[in-house]
């Protein structure tokens, strides 16, 4: 069974359809980088999946449970059992600036899952090992350059084990030499076998680590396939168009 | 001018200062919270409720605060029929005008505080599953306070001084002590000295706001 699905997908903003008609899936294990021109929907797509956008019609069901079917969303409930499966990285992190490295990433288990304080622990220091920066536990974010907060950020949306991790242009708010410290830690994951969905303009990184790219234009998904087919071979004048800008 | 005479005034002014500091952490303690129920009522998405308090704010804001505090204390009595009930004593009157009045303030400073909290504060802490209340309590509020502390700051050490209004409606604070004695003895030094104290009063509020804005920068 797939863990996303997604069919159907329809949403508008007042007479702007922003996503048209989109169905997709993804496997469990599945590393999949979501390409396209700015504008093209990418985010709202990524925002309706975990919730955080309402959309109009259509099915997103994950791990088998329906989110929304037929533009009907389920209980308020079931919603949050089938959101805890998600987690979600922004462009510009949302870290809060009001708690420590070590309380962004501990508040959500002992607050959510009422998790204990020393399991809660444990895993705070695994995973700030795991990005590298368990010696920035007791900083505030407001000291910790834009590299280090998207690794923390991605470190608190671990703490809650989540089955999928979704990413919307985690680099694009970085200077380029902060970039790579961020993408090795996602290329980890990758090889960890995490599920992950990543909205992104690295060419370089969706070729490498993504198992499937898919290119989305105004509001539609044009073409999608393994990084060889859409980057040696793609189909449509459109995604041939958009890697020529990009790649140049 | 010896050493007696500040004596003898000194006393009865510090027995004012007590009413003037009781006046200020009632004032404080009570309409901190009540302004923050008032911007979470504009807030609110029951429409009658948020004109009503925006209309509360806006007269509050928009008239002098001791044409309110006149009003609760000899106007409110002359109300025909229900005005022999709402003879307040002096004191408490005033105390209803300050929270009614700061109440409004506070509103202000923390609605503009809500507003330059970022929108992904709250999707960060929806996707982390957090409900409403631990979103609120937890991730804004905390971060509310900060944004709004200089402004609270700055309305406290205000409070320090208007609350000598009481002088207009005859409750004997520490001014009304000091006028006493001015026109008793002819002298200027009971100014001199009511000075001095709200100096005293404002440098150690100013010394405790300062620690416990440090507390809140989140550095
Ligand atoms: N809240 C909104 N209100 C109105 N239009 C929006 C809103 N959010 C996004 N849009 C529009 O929807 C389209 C898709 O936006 P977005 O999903 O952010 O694209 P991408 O992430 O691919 O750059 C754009 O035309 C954008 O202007
Ligand atoms: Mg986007």
């Amino acid at each position: 069974m797939s863990i996303i699905k997604v069919e159907n997908l329809q949403k508008s903003y007042g007479k702007l359809d922003v996503l048209k008609q989109i169905s997709f899936q993804v496997e469990r294990k599945e590393v999949v980088a979501i390409i396209g021109p700015s504008g093209s929907g990418k985010s709202t797509l990524l925002r309706s999946i975990a919730n955080l956008e309402t959309i109009d019609d259509g099915n997103i069901a994950i791990d088998g449970e329906y989110l929304v079917k037929n533009g009907q969303y389920a209980k308020q409930k079931d919603i949050q059992k089938i959101l805890s499966k998600m987690g979600m990285v922004f462009q510009h992190f949302h870290l809060f600036p009001h708690l420590t490295v070590k309380d962004n990433l501990e508040l959500a288990p002992k607050l959510v899952k009422k998790e204990g304080a020393s399991v809660v622990e444990r895993r705070r220091r695994e995973l700030l090992e795991k990005v590298g920066l368990a010696d920035r536990a007791d900083a505030y974010p407001a000291k910790l350059s834009g590299g280090q907060k998207q690794r923390v950020a991605i470190a608190r949306a671990l703490m809650m084990n989540p089955d999928i991790l979704m990413f919307d242009e985690p680099t694009s708010a970085l200077d380029p030499e902060l970039t790579g410290e961020v993408l090795n830690v996602m290329k980890d994951l990758a090889e960890e076998q995490m599920t992950m969905v990543v909205v992104t303009h690295e060419m370089g990184f969706a070729r490498e680590v993504a198992d499937r790219i898919i290119f989305m234009d105004k509001g539609e998904i044009v073409e999608s396939g393994s990084p060889e087919e859409i980057f040696e071979n793609p189909k449509t004048e459109r995604t041939k168009t958009f890697l020529m800008r990009v790649q140049k | 001018m010896s050493f007696d005479y500040f004596e003898m005034i000194i006393m009865p002014m510090l027995e004012g200062a007590k009413i003037t500091l009781l006046l200020f952490a009632i004032v404080i303690l009570l309409s901190i919270p009540i302004g923050f129920v008032l911007t979470l009522a504009v807030r609110s998405r029951i429409k009658p409720l948020s004109w009503l308090v925006q209309g509360f704010i806006y007269v509050m804001r928009g008239t002098p605060l001791l044409l309110q505090l006149l009003f609760i204390c000899f106007g409110l009595p002359l109300i025909p029929v229900i005005g022999e009930y709402l003879v307040l004593d002096r004191f408490v009157a005033a105390c209803v005008g300050f929270v009614l009045n700061y109440s409004a303030y506070f509103a202000e400073i923390f609605r503009g505080g809500l507003l330059a909290i970022d929108n992904g504060q709250y999707e960060a802490a929806k996707v982390l599953g957090f409900n409403r209340w631990q979103t609120m309590t937890k991730i804004i509020i905390p971060q509310m306070i900060r944004v709004s502390l200089p402004t609270v700051s700055n309305e406290s050490i205000t409070l320090v001084k208007d609350t000598s209004l009481l002088y207009a409606v005859a409750v004997p604070e520490l001014l009304h002590f000091a006028q006493t004695a001015v026109n008793r003895d002819a002298t200027i030094v009971p100014y001199f000295v009511a000075g001095f104290i709200y100096l005293m009063i404002t440098l150690a509020l100013t010394w405790v706001l300062k620690r416990i804005e440090r507390k809140y920068r989140f550095e």
